[in-house]
């Protein structure tokens, strides 16, 4: 008995363990997520929360738990994309945001 | 012949003294008075926005704007919360570190210097602020750098901004690379960032005086004047750059990290906006 249940542990605890010998999952959306942080980050323009969301969305995927971890690569992902469009355009338009009395 | 000689020695220099001439414009760009037309219409905007506030009280920031805000404020300096502060900045200025020599050494005038900073260091090319100084004394003299945010630094900072009241701001922007640490100031101070699409004039001038949720907005007039604060949320005194931190996080974006070129340059350009207020800090603050 006490082996038929140590062979049903192992066969549960297999796919997390064989993921985390392999070093973590891979993830497109997360690669996009980090590649177009990183480009916010050249700018000088990143936001507070997109490096917390990635690397919850790696522990996720880590963990199995694919559509958790592309849920939060994608809100990432999306942050990036509007920090680094947000800083094209201050970079051009920032004195048009003087206010004047 | 001799003469032949003799000019084409002088050839060259000659050359070099037209090329020269050539090169330079007939005027040098007067930076300090680009700098001087954009604090008038800053000052001017809140003079116009708040036209029964003095000019010289926006150094007391939000306090000037609200009556009621204003009193309990006074209320507090009396027994202020900042002098505990103070008092142990001025012993960490005067105490001996391992070579024997102090922050002391370091600053004329017994200290009283906070109207010198921030200031355009030209061999450097960058700007240097009070607290960068104090650091800078530490490390040339063997001693570790204290945290940027809080704590002893702040401190120090704070006795030396307390012996320095009634000193006027005075930026000065002499030159073509002063102007451009000026100019990244002015963009990070105009352009919006962050998940809200917010910029510090946004809330500091557009919204200065009005009501988020509880507190009133304050006024970027005079916001460098009267730092380091000792702030009621923070339960301690704190300086500018920990501030600047505080209001990025607020809005969305990451912070940069205290004393970098982009929180050195910003504090260039808000305290150049504020020429000719008067320095009265520490300060207490909500």
């Amino acid at each position: 008995m006490k082996k038929v249940l140590s062979l049903l542990s192992l066969l549960v605890l297999m796919p997390s363990g064989s993921m985390l010998l392999a070093g973590g999952c891979s993830s497109a959306l997360i690669d996009q997520a980090e590649a177009a942080r990183k480009e916010a980050a050249a700018l000088r323009n990143e936001w507070r929360d997109t490096a917390s969301l990635i690397a919850s969305a790696k522990e996720a995927c880590e963990q199995g738990q694919q559509a958790k971890a592309d849920e939060l690569a994608s809100r990432a992902l999306n942050e990036s994309q509007q920090a680094v469009a947000q800083a094209q355009f201050m970079e051009k338009n920032w004195e048009m945001m003087i206010p004047e009395h | 012949m001799m003469n032949n000689k003799i000019l084409r020695r002088l050839m060259p220099a000659a050359l070099m003294v037209s090329a020269v001439m050539v090169a330079r414009p007939a005027h040098a760009t007067d930076y300090q008075k680009l700098v001087d037309a954009d604090t008038q219409a800053f000052q001017s905007y809140f003079q116009k926005e708040f036209p029964e506030v003095k000019l010289a009280d926006f150094a007391n920031g939000v306090y000037a704007l609200d009556e009621d805000a204003r009193t309990q404020w006074q209320e507090m300096e009396e027994f202020p919360p900042y002098e505990l502060d103070v008092e142990a900045g001025k012993a960490l200025f005067n105490k001996p570190f391992a070579n024997g020599k102090s922050l002391a050494s370091c600053f004329p005038n017994g200290g009283a210097v906070r109207g010198q900073y921030p200031y355009f260091d030209e061999k450097r090319g960058e700007v240097v602020t009070l607290e960068m100084a104090i650091n800078e004394c530490r490390v040339k003299n063997g001693e570790k750098p204290w945290p940027w945010q809080k704590g002893d630094l702040a401190k120090v900072s704070a006795y030396m901004a307390y012996i320095s009241r009634g000193q006027k701001v005075d930026v000065k922007v002499k030159s073509k690379a002063a102007y451009d640490a000026y100019m990244k100031g002015k963009k990070f101070f105009y352009a919006k960032r962050g998940q809200l699409n917010m910029s510090c004039s946004g809330c500091h001038m557009e919204y200065a005086g009005r009501h988020l949720r509880a507190e009133i907005v304050s006024p970027a007039l005079g916001q460098t004047t009267h730092f380091p604060v000792f702030r009621s949320k923070w339960g301690e005194i704190g300086t500018l750059h920990r501030r600047y931190a505080g209001c990025n996080k607020n809005i969305g974006a990451k912070p940069f990290p205290a004393q970098s070129e982009e929180y050195r340059d910003l504090e260039f350009f808000q305290t150049a906006m504020s020429n000719g207020l008067e320095y009265n800090g520490p300060a207490s603050r909500k």
